[in-house]
């Protein structure tokens, strides 16, 4: 590059080291977010997010586990905004949401959002930014334990909306919104301490830009952060105006929302890169359905944000900045856009398949770039009931499919892919805790796309009951439509689960099932494979006897 | 360093730890007087060097190999056969149904952003065709369900021996409760191949979740062969050589034990090294009277941190090696792509950058002058003048200033259009920035608020950056050791035999009966007994610990608190401290049933003493020199006093700005600090108005 930067009014040393500082808060929130929860889908789903934003609500610095929280946050900080003028903000007010239609995303995740003051407050000092925390917790009231029930069909269903309103005054919990989330939540003491958690992860967030601002002067340390943005901004459209000019379109589907069992749902996006900037419309995806598949704007944004990292260089620094490229046409009414009072618990799976398609559709422009498209599927699977000593109990895995091939690699067997990121269960602990015997776990052969690079297999795990009236959810995806393959590469085994009936009955389970299981049922799910690369024909001969020799091929298959 | 009355009487002790650059040498007399070396690693066979460094003993120290009483090691040696994917071609035998678990794994990924992936389970260990079932089965009570069956270990066992495995690896459901079925299959596998390597996983990790316990027997097998021939060549040359004392090997939780138990749990040797040096930064701290430090070691790719708290250092249950979860106790070592030779670089906007790319050993810094040409941390150190390039590294390397003003000014002044000073000081900065919100994230994830602690920079690059640090981290005092760059050596000498043996234990806290835990812990003080015995040492001066692994009813991760059986309400205790270590680690503690996991016994024996107040010549008190340096508190050169380590006496007071040399580092005294002699021959950098 050829700018000067000699002509910078910012000192770029000072620059890099106010963004590691930032950068380093946020983390900082985020490990007191994951200390002081107690619920174990925080603790070991990491299923929650803090950070930094500017004080017109742009990401500054953002710590997450999951992509699924990338700019999820946004939407959040805009309706507070909108809501409490910052005029009439205070130190300690802090602020929160879960309401998916008033800027939340679903139910179980609440936002929390506190004003950071520059030093001298009391003397009129003014916002130089925001501290937010998202949670999802465990509970959040409604239609069925743990608030995601896959067979709501309005969100009224699906728990407690809570629209923005002042959770503290001054640092004062405001009681009557205390004492109205524990009446309609299960159980009370875990939400609200997961909320207390993210109340201190907000506050160590604004103590700590707070010091900063007080050691940098809060003009310079607010100059620092739009020219952070700025230089983010540069770098991606820098990125992005490395890829073709051009509309990319690709489509996917959804097995079915839950409710409908025979209707599938197709996601559809046109990719256009014109010049530095991406626009991604969704115009000829399903109108919104009746199950808790629909997934509010927010998600795509989530998608979106995911594919502009993962395409352009990874060493940009994340910030609003990257975000400022991309627009969304999301019809309303629309899966993407669904109208109020819509359910929309399931969105996760929908996010996925959002994430997937966007970064397919680019396949053809960044051949070197973009692999197969993944199973990307994550089954979820609950099982509820009553130990043999009578203690009730609810447990819970998740599994994954394959990953799509990509030039020069094979896909990866049985992983995580875009926007989600759980671990399995372990057999061991399962059947420690829970009257639930798994007596199978692995890999599925034959299950991944054929090409010149293989998709990854998907699993094969087997569940028995060992005890009677044992409640059980399944929610899959990829039972109906196969994660294609990539310039020849052939498509990935579909997903396929069975409950396998102590009398010798064989039920199918249609993607989506809530039923009972009793003593010596078992359940066998084959999760999908993800796509193969280039053709078939090119594979190499010792590729081919490595994997029957590893029984990932068995020596029946074709090829 | 040679001018010392020649050595007549036993008692010498030696510490050898095997880096990846270099071997550095710990001797100590029976006076307690100390000798250190530095020599190249011998990549192809490690043993060489360790034979190298007695040569110089006896050539330079004049030191009898004979009277040699002690030979305490670490080494690399199992983790350059995992990074280099030199292990043994080994089996894996598993319960039926769950032949893939190794290579599943928990399904989550490390790099999130990543479009291509790339497994993230150690399938190397042991690929599918290199896996067998055998049919049999336990249950979660430890009650057979399915017996073993025999035919199909022999059936398996011969597959795998037809492939010319060197090892065997076994890992079947819930053997942490019932080994017995492991135990039969080990006994069939040495009737059919008598010798073989065997790894069952109730002995190596007996713990639930069947990953993490089958990669860590399956690591153990993998390192075992290679790890038993190094430590019989070793053997063999210091017999050759005269020495008569046997070699101990120090182990990932920073205790020491016998080679011939090393050859039997390799799997603990994979912190070999930084152990040592977390111990040696130990003895440094506690002998300066501090309990509580923060060790940041910095070399040349990377820098690793570590705490201690009250005295003894952090252990985590799991660790990684090469990016896979290994679960054995090891020194809680986190590390960071950070160090002298990280690159600098001016990103598409603009920004100054540094790392995580780095110059490595080859080419090395431009100021090498062996054809590097971009700017790195230590060109900047030369720029600022902190680095004296004639005498780096004690003088064996000469340093090329204008090589390195070249690349700071080439790379970055000029790009951002600064002087050079500002460039240089500016990589500093960033660098800085890096390290000290990494030492923030880690003490915070662990409860630990850094202000409190001292901090202990290490490694040839640490020193130089431990003010800076310590002043963005709101640390008071700094504790450079009397030889930071040979302390992982050092630390061999100061520590203690030990052994530590653990089992499952799976019982809720209420209503549990103290009887049951008595039996239990007995037959784990058998065997701890066992290996001490093995050791030569007598029970009378061993001191035994125990504890548990607890964890709320419901979660899968556990804490490890004491145990006192000979309490009141032992169980009531332990409960009570989970709450405490909980509210510690993760700010809350709600009083909610919990279960015993593991039950754990450690038996330790501190033969040796602490390696301090250690060798350096007290030099002629030669005044010290000046020369300006570029430090971020002043815009322009400040001349700073040049001392020489020896010179300095007990009573000098060092103020800021100030540089101090020795052989194996450079000490950066910043303005607003002092430095003196502590005890136990450390320096300590006091901040300037703190008593």
């Amino acid at each position: 590059m050829t700018t000067d930067f000699s002509t910078e009014a910012l000192d770029p040393v000072t620059v890099e080291v106010t963004r590691h500082r930032l950068e380093g808060i946020a983390n900082e929130m985020q490990a007191t977010l994951l200390r002081s929860s107690f619920s174990p889908i925080v603790k070991e789903g990491l299923d929650a997010s803090a950070g930094l934003f500017t004080a017109d609500g742009q990401t500054l610095a953002q710590s997450c586990s999951i992509p699924i929280h990338l700019a999820t946050l946004i939407p959040a900080l805009k309706r507070i905004i909108e809501t409490f003028p910052p005029a009439t903000m205070a130190p300690d007010d802090t602020y929160v949401l879960n309401d998916p239609y008033c800027g939340g995303t679903h139910l179980p995740d609440i936002a929390v959002v506190q004003p950071v003051f520059a030093p001298g407050a009391d003397q009129g000092g003014r916002i130089i930014a925001f501290a937010a925390a998202m949670t999802h917790h465990q509970d959040m009231g409604g239609l069925s334990a743990g608030s995601v029930p896959t067979n709501a069909t309005e969100i009224f269903q699906e728990g407690l909306r809570i629209p923005p309103l002042k959770f503290r005054d001054r640092g004062v919990v405001n009681a009557t919104l205390e004492a109205m989330i524990r009446q309609n939540v299960r159980i009370p003491d875990t939400v609200m301490g997961d909320i207390h958690a993210q109340v201190s992860a907000c506050s160590i967030g604004a103590r700590r830009l707070a010091e900063l601002a007080g050691k940098q002067g809060d003009n310079a340390l607010t100059a620092i952060f739009a020219e952070l943005l700025d230089r983010s901004e540069r770098m991606t459209r820098l990125a992005l105006s490395k890829i073709p000019d051009g509309t990319y379109r690709a489509v996917d589907w959804l097995d079915n929302d839950g409710v409908e069992l025979e209707k599938p749902i197709r996601i559809e996006v046109a990719v256009t890169i014109r010049g530095d900037s991406i626009h991604l419309d969704f115009t000829g995806s399903s109108p919104q359905v009746r199950g808790p598949l629909n997934c509010v704007p927010s998600g795509s944004l989530a998608g979106a944000c995911y594919a502009v990292r993962a395409l352009t260089d990874p060493r940009i620094p994340t910030n609003g900045g990257c975000f400022r490229p991309i627009s969304l046409h999301l019809p309303e009414g629309t899966i993407v856009n669904p109208r109020e009072p819509a359910p929309v618990n399931a969105r996760t799976s929908t996010i996925k398949r959002i994430t997937g398609t966007i970064i397919r559709a680019l396949a053809e422009v960044m051949p070197d770039r973009v692999p197969a498209p993944s199973a990307g599927q994550m089954v979820i699977v609950a099982f509820g009931g009553r130990t043999p000593e009578g203690r009730p109990f609810v447990t819970g895995d998740l599994i994954a499919g394959g990953s799509g091939a990509a030039r020069g690699s094979d896909g990866v067997d049985v992983i995580e892919t875009d926007a989600s990121n759980c671990m399995n269960l372990p057999a061991e602990a399962a059947e420690m805790e829970t009257p639930i015997r798994l007596n199978r776990v692995a890999l599925r052969p034959d299950s991944g796309g054929d090409g010149e690079y293989r998709g990854g297999l998907g699993t094969i795990r087997e569940y028995e009951a060992l005890m009677d009236e044992l409640s059980f959810t399944h929610r899959g995806e990829r039972h109906y439509s196969a994660a294609q393959g990539l310039f020849g590469g052939g498509p990935g085994a579909m997903s396929r689960s069975v409950i396998h009936r102590a009398d010798g009955r064989v039920e199918e389970i249609p993607s989506k099932i809530v039923t009972r299981l009793n003593k010596g049922d078992r359940v066998v799910i084959e999760t999908a494979g993800g796509g193969g690369y280039g053709n078939p024909a090119e594979r190499s001969a010792a590729a081919r006897a490595a994997d029957r020799a590893d029984g990932k091929v068995s020596p029946s298959a074709s090829g | 360093m040679n001018d010392q009355p020649p050595e007549a009487g036993r008692g010498i002790e030696f510490g050898i730890d095997i880096g990846g650059t270099f071997t550095d040498v710990v001797c100590r007399r029976a006076d307690g007087s100390i000798r250190l070396a530095k020599v190249p690693t011998s990549r192809a066979d490690p043993s060489r060097a360790v034979l190298a460094a007695l040569g110089t003993a006896r050539a330079e120290w004049d030191v009898a190999t004979a009277a040699i009483t002690r030979f305490a090691h670490g080494t690399t040696v199992a983790t350059n056969a995992v990074l280099e994917r030199k292990g043994a071609r080994i089996g894996l035998i598993t319960t039926e149904g769950f032949r893939d678990v190794l290579e599943i794994g928990r399904q989550m990924r490390h790099q999130m952003y990543d479009l291509v992936l790339h497994t993230e389970t150690p399938v190397f260990l042991a690929p599918g065709h290199l896996r067998r079932e055998v049919r049999e089965r336990v249950d979660a009570a430890g009650r057979v369900l399915v017996p073993l069956d025999e035919a199909s270990v022999r059936a398996a066992v011969r597959a795998l021996l037809d492939q010319e495995v060197q090892a065997i690896a076994v890992c079947l459901l819930f053997s942490f409760l019932a080994p017995a079925h492991e135990q039969r299959i080990a006994a069939i596998i040495e009737e059919m191949r008598r010798g073989l390597p065997v790894s069952l996983s109730s002995e190596v990790d007996p713990a639930f979740r069947e990953y993490e316990r089958t990669c860590a027997t399956a690591f153990d097998a993998y390192v075992k062969p290679l790890v038993a021939d190094y430590l019989a060549n070793l053997e063999a040359g210091l017999a050759r050589a005269g020495v008569g004392a046997p070699l101990q090997v120090m182990q990932s939780r920073g205790g020491l034990m016998s080679s011939a138990v090393a050859r039997r749990r390799p799997v603990r040797l994979f912190l070999s090294g930084p152990a040592g040096g977390v111990v040696g930064g130990l003895d440094v701290g506690l002998a300066a009277g501090y309990r509580d430090l923060i060790t940041i070691d910095v070399g040349g790719t990377s820098c690793d941190i570590a705490l201690v708290s009250d005295g003894r250092p952090l252990i985590r249950a799991e660790g990684l090696i090469d990016g896979f979860t290994v679960r054995v106790p090891m020194v809680d070592v986190t590390a960071i792509g950070s160090g002298g030779g990280s690159l600098a670089w001016i990103d598409a906007a603009g920004s100054l950058r540094v790392g995580p790319e780095s110059a490595g050993s080859e080419p090395g810094p431009a100021c090498y002058g062996r054809g590097g040409t971009r700017a790195t941390v230590t060109d900047a150190s030369v720029v600022l003048g902190y680095i004296d390039p004639a005498s780096f590294a004690g003088g064996t390397m000469r340093l090329d200033p204008a090589l390195a003003e070249g690349a700071v000014r080439r790379e970055v002044a000029d790009r951002l259009g600064m002087d050079l000073a500002r460039a240089a000081l500016g990589i500093h900065r960033v660098l800085n920035a890096q390290m000290a919100e990494a030492i923030r994230l880690v003490s915070i994830g662990r409860g630990i608020d850094p202000r409190g602690y001292a901090l202990l920079p290490l490694g040839g690059a640490g020193p130089l950056h431990g003010c800076a640090l310590a002043e963005e981290l709101g640390i008071s005092t700094i504790i450079v050791p009397p030889h930071p760059g040979v302390l992982a050596a050092a630390g061999l000498l100061g520590a203690a035999v030990e052994h530590e043996v653990a089992a499952a234990f799976p019982h809720p806290c209420a209503g549990l009966d103290p009887a049951l835990i008595r039996p239990a812990l007995d037959a784990l003080d058998a065997r701890c007994r066992d290996l001490m015995r093995d050791e030569g040492l007598r029970e009378a001066d061993v001191e035994v610990g125990h504890a548990a692994d607890l964890c709320y009813i419901g979660q899968s991760y556990w804490l490890e608190v004491p145990l006192r059986l000979d309490a009141a309400d032992p169980v009531g205790e332990a409960y009570a401290a989970f709450l405490a270590a909980h509210d510690r680690v993760y700010g809350h503690a709600p009083p909610l049933p919990a279960k015993f996991v593991n039950l754990r016994s450690v038996h330790r024996s501190r033969t040796g003493r602490a390696a301090i107040g250690a060798g350096h010549d007290p030099g002629a008190a030669a005044p010290p020199t000046t020369r300006p340096v570029q430090v971020r508190q002043n815009p322009g050169p400040v001349p700073a006093a040049i001392w020489q380590r020896g010179a300095i006496r007990a009573g000098d007071r060092i103020p800021g700005p100030a540089i101090i040399e020795q052989v194996d580092t450079t000490t950066l005294v910043e303005p607003g600090w002092t430095a003196s002699l502590g005890k136990g021959g450390a320096l300590i950098i006091a901040r300037d108005g703190t008593p």
